[in-house]
């Protein structure tokens, strides 16, 4: 089940401007279970509030899912188009293991329904994304990703070149 | 040289009128009533009044 | 057509004293009359309460309540509304708070709380959906604002829960007490958190899992997207996002708009380091609060200095006046550090910052000498003094002892010439605006049904100049453009009042309203908000009225306490001393008590009330408000 070598977009979470203010947990409860309800949202905001530290946590659809491997049902799959690691509710039968396994907090068990949900990225236009004003999480394709660290990185190191230079003088 | 977007403007505290503000300028006078302003950038388009210069 | 949510929210009756807990649905004709949050307190506050009753006797009713749209994804639709007669003022108390609690009231089940009675030993409310428990709160009574939210959640081994607390301010009854909830927000205003303590309740603490349900989910949810488009696009919710609410800072110091040493100048004149832009070298980032896309204050730490380190968040344009101008500081660490210690004691930012300012003047005039405040210098920009007052006011302490019950008995203690010096209306402080320039606020203060207060009607868009054809469109009359002018101030402030009556009272941020930009979201936004929401239809005609009638029965209720036209006034000040600094438009101004009354009356006019501000029969009788008290809830 591994990914196509293709141009694939991604959800990426940046915690430094997550803000706490919810709105991806409400408006992905409202989107996918049409009631307001971010306990049984796909995504959730874990928060230090005393030490104002907060920290969105959703499934990373990793390359390699653990979830899958885990699954004694062989329920977990990929989308093929949005490459969505997706729960076939058919053949869940509910032992959560993938819970238990995934080492993100990716995977939940709905109070509601006893049944395992995760995010499935909204066929390729996540909501949440759509109302996180302060670009927390984006959906951006890898090699964007990927740039995007190396000029961070590189804006870092120059940084340093700089003070170094200034320290000489 | 780009269309500057509105955003740049900013409304003169004295005049009440509004006014282009060069990307990135840390002051500003207003051209309709003279009042020298310090400007900093919410965004890096959008301009504001900091205080007087 | 379904209204789902209306109908399965309660309100929560607990009486303290007798340890009784009952609940019913919050019935249409409530909801239709007076929306939710502020609207539905204050039809509580008027019927539950008999006339004179004391603010701290157990009779007095505390009064929660989320707002009606409170759970939607924008405009920061986290707003809850606490009311109950004010202990500070006699009149009615009201004040509103953001962060998470109403949602997490509303998703366990509850929109409404009613708190009566009182304790003989410290207790907490905790509400889990159905389950509700009065516990014991012996180990957290004493605990700091923040401390004590912390151990509800260890102890209840949720990290979910949310609560409202009060400090110690208002376990010790100081008469401006707040109600916390978060690091940050507050109830600040009209003293809730005294009332809290005098029932020994340390704090309310809700977890919810219910399903809150919409009438049209998937239209709600596109919507609440292009609200917050909406608002995200102005040029003001920007900065606001950048630098929080202290950017009004900027304008209002460059014009000559912010009182300074209590009411000396109209500008702090050394006040750079105050500039929002200053807050960057503290901040690991900024904060929302539930559904808001604006965010509007900072997550500050101090590293250095005696109170370091320190976390905090914050500070509001409102601390950076009163641990700023007011007192004549002008460092941004004295204003971090004090917003700190008032958050940590859960008492009013701005009352302790007015009464400290006050207090300074009067020791300048000689009014008051060491003796008197037990050998502290109440020395302009002695911020050594300003921090250990705010402790002492908290803890009774000294001199503290008689700021901590707010100007009305202050003046009566300290003595009549200090009467003059006090910027206070209704005895409640006012913000450190100065509204000698702008007739429009000053009206805005004078009439507030809480005493003298921004938020209830500031028209903050009549310092944009806009065209006199756009704000008669707004406002549905003639409204000069220019902010020195009175005419058509009057029709400003009133349809102010009512737009803010039910923006409280369906519990979205003020912020993402008009408040900030002429275009950003009122009565039709509203209408079609609480539409898809909960299948109401209101008219922009009908949220009008509603805002009138919740207006009005607070009205109602100052009038029954004795308040009325005599009360609607200014502080002497403002008629007699002209403005000395800042712009043209802001310099050498006074408000002339002349056009000050006609605009008073103007205004009563425009609300159907008398002129001496009484409601008339009439009035009542459009409003439905001929029966009151009907004790439908
Ligand atoms: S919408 Fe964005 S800023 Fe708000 S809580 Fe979610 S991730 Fe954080
Ligand atoms: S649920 Fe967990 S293990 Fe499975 S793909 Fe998502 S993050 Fe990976
Ligand atoms: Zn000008």
């Amino acid at each position: 089940m591994r990914r196509r070598l293709t141009l694939q977009k991604m959800l990426v979470i940046d915690p430094e401007k997550c803000t706490g203010c919810r709105l991806c947990e409400t408006a992905c409860s409202i989107h996918n279970e049409k009631t307001c309800e971010p306990e049984r949202a796909r995504i959730h905001i874990t928060k230090w509030e005393n030490e104002g530290i907060y920290i969105p946590i959703v499934c990373q659809q990793c390359d390699i899912p653990i979830c899958e491997t885990v699954c004694p049902m062989h329920a977990v799959k990929r989308d093929p188009e949005t490459h969505a690691v997706i729960i076939d509710s058919e053949l869940c039968v509910g032992c959560r293991l993938c819970v238990q396994f995934c080492p993100f907090g990716g995977v939940g068990v709905d109070d509601k329904t006893k049944r395992i949900i995760k995010c499935d990225l909204c066929n390729g236009e996540p909501v949440c994304v759509e109302f996180c004003q302060p670009e927390a999480l984006q959906y951006i394709n890898a090699t964007t990703l990927n740039m995007r660290k190396r000029r961070a990185a590189a804006e870092k190191f120059s940084e340093h070149l700089k003070k170094m230079l200034r320290a000489n003088y | 040289m780009n269309k500057l977007s509105p955003q740049s403007e900013v409304r003169c505290l004295n005049c009440l009128k509004r006014f282009t503000v060069s990307p990135k300028a840390e002051t500003a006078v207003c051209p309709h009533c003279n009042t020298k302003y310090r400007i900093s950038w919410p965004t890096p388009n959008q301009a504001k009044v900091r205080g007087l210069a | 057509m379904v209204i789902k949510m209306v109908w399965n929210r309660e309100i929560l009756y607990i009486n303290l004293s007798t340890g009784k807990i009952s609940s019913r649905t919050v019935p249409k004709i409530i909801r239709t009359r007076y929306l939710g949050g502020r609207g539905v307190n204050m039809y509580m506050l008027f019927n539950h309460l008999t006339p004179k009753t004391d603010p701290l006797s157990p009779d007095n009713v505390l009064l929660v309540g989320a707002g009606l749209l409170a759970g939607i994804p924008c405009l920061g639709s986290g707003r809850c509304d606490i009311g109950a007669k004010s202990p500070l003022t006699g009149a009615v108390g009201d004040s509103n708070i953001g962060g998470f609690f109403a949602p997490e009231l509303r998703f366990a089940g509850f929109d409404h709380i009613v708190i009566t009675g009182k304790t003989s030993k410290p207790v907490y409310l905790l509400i889990k959906n159905r389950d509700i428990q009065i516990k014991d709160a012996s180990h957290i009574w004493g605990q700091d604002t923040f401390e004590t939210q912390k151990i509800i959640r260890q102890d209840e081994d949720d990290e979910n829960i949310k609560s409202l607390v009060i400090g110690a301010a208002g376990e010790n009854l100081v008469k401006f007490a707040n109600v916390r909830t978060g690091m940050k927000n507050s109830a600040g205003r009209t003293g809730m958190g005294c009332v809290m303590g005098s029932k020994n309740l340390k704090a309310i603490a809700v977890r919810g899992t219910t399903t809150l349900e919409f009438t049209h989910p998937d239209e709600l949810l596109e919507y609440c997207k292009q609200m917050n488009t909406m608002i995200t696009s102005t040029r003001w919710a920007k900065a606001q996002s950048r630098w929080g609410t202290m950017i009004i800072y900027s304008n209002t110091n460059t014009t000559g708009l912010i009182r300074t040493k209590n009411f000396q100048l109209n500008q702090l004149e050394e006040g750079q380091d105050l500039e929002p832009e200053n807050i960057d070298k503290y901040s690991i980032g900024t904060s929302g609060c539930y559904g808001c896309a604006v965010h509007c204050r900072h997550r500050y730490v101090l590293k250095e200095g005696p109170y370091a380190p320190l976390y905090g968040e914050g500070p509001e344009y409102t601390s950076l006046g009163a641990f700023g101008t007011m007192v004549n500081c002008n460092k941004m660490e004295t204003i971090l550090v004090a917003n700190h210690l008032v958050n940590k004691y859960g008492v009013d930012t701005l009352e302790t910052g007015g009464l400290i300012a006050w207090a300074m003047e009067l020791y300048e005039k000689g009014i008051i000498n060491d003796k008197a405040t037990d050998g502290l210098k109440l020395e302009w920009g002695n911020e050594e003094a300003v921090y250990e007052m705010i402790r002492k006011i908290t803890y009774r302490e000294g001199f503290g002892n008689i700021l901590a019950d707010g100007f009305k008995a202050a003046i009566t203690k300290i003595g009549s010439e200090s009467k003059y010096y006090a910027i206070q209306i209704k005895g409640m402080s006012n913000l450190h605006s100065d509204e000698r320039p702008t007739p429009s606020f000053a009206l805005g203060i004078a009439t507030s049904t809480r005493g003298a207060d921004h938020l209830r009607s500031r028209p903050a868009i009549d310092m944009y100049g806009l065209p006199e054809e756009l704000l008669e469109e707004v406002y549905g009359g003639h409204v000069a453009s220019d902010y020195n002018s009175y005419d058509g101030k009057d029709r400003m402030v009133w349809w102010q009042e009512l737009l803010y009556a039910v923006t409280d009272s369906i519990g979205v941020c003020k912020f993402q309203t008009v408040f900030c930009a002429v275009h950003a979201p009122q009565w039709k936004e509203f209408s079609n908000l609480i539409n898809l929401t909960t299948g109401l239809n209101f008219s922009k005609n009908q949220l009008m009225e509603i805002g009138e009638r919740i207006y009005t029965i607070e009205r109602l209720f100052n009038s029954r306490e004795g308040f009325s036209r005599k009360d609607d006034n200014l502080p002497e000040r403002y008629f007699k001393e002209p403005t000395t600094l800042g712009l043209s438009a802001a310099r050498n101004k006074k408000i002339s008590m002349e056009k000050f009354n006609k605009m008073l009356d103007g205004y009563y006019k425009l609300h159907s009330w008398d002129s001496n501000g009484v409601p008339t029969r009439e009035s009542l009788k459009k409003l439905d408000l001929d029966h009151e008290p009907s004790n439908l809830v």
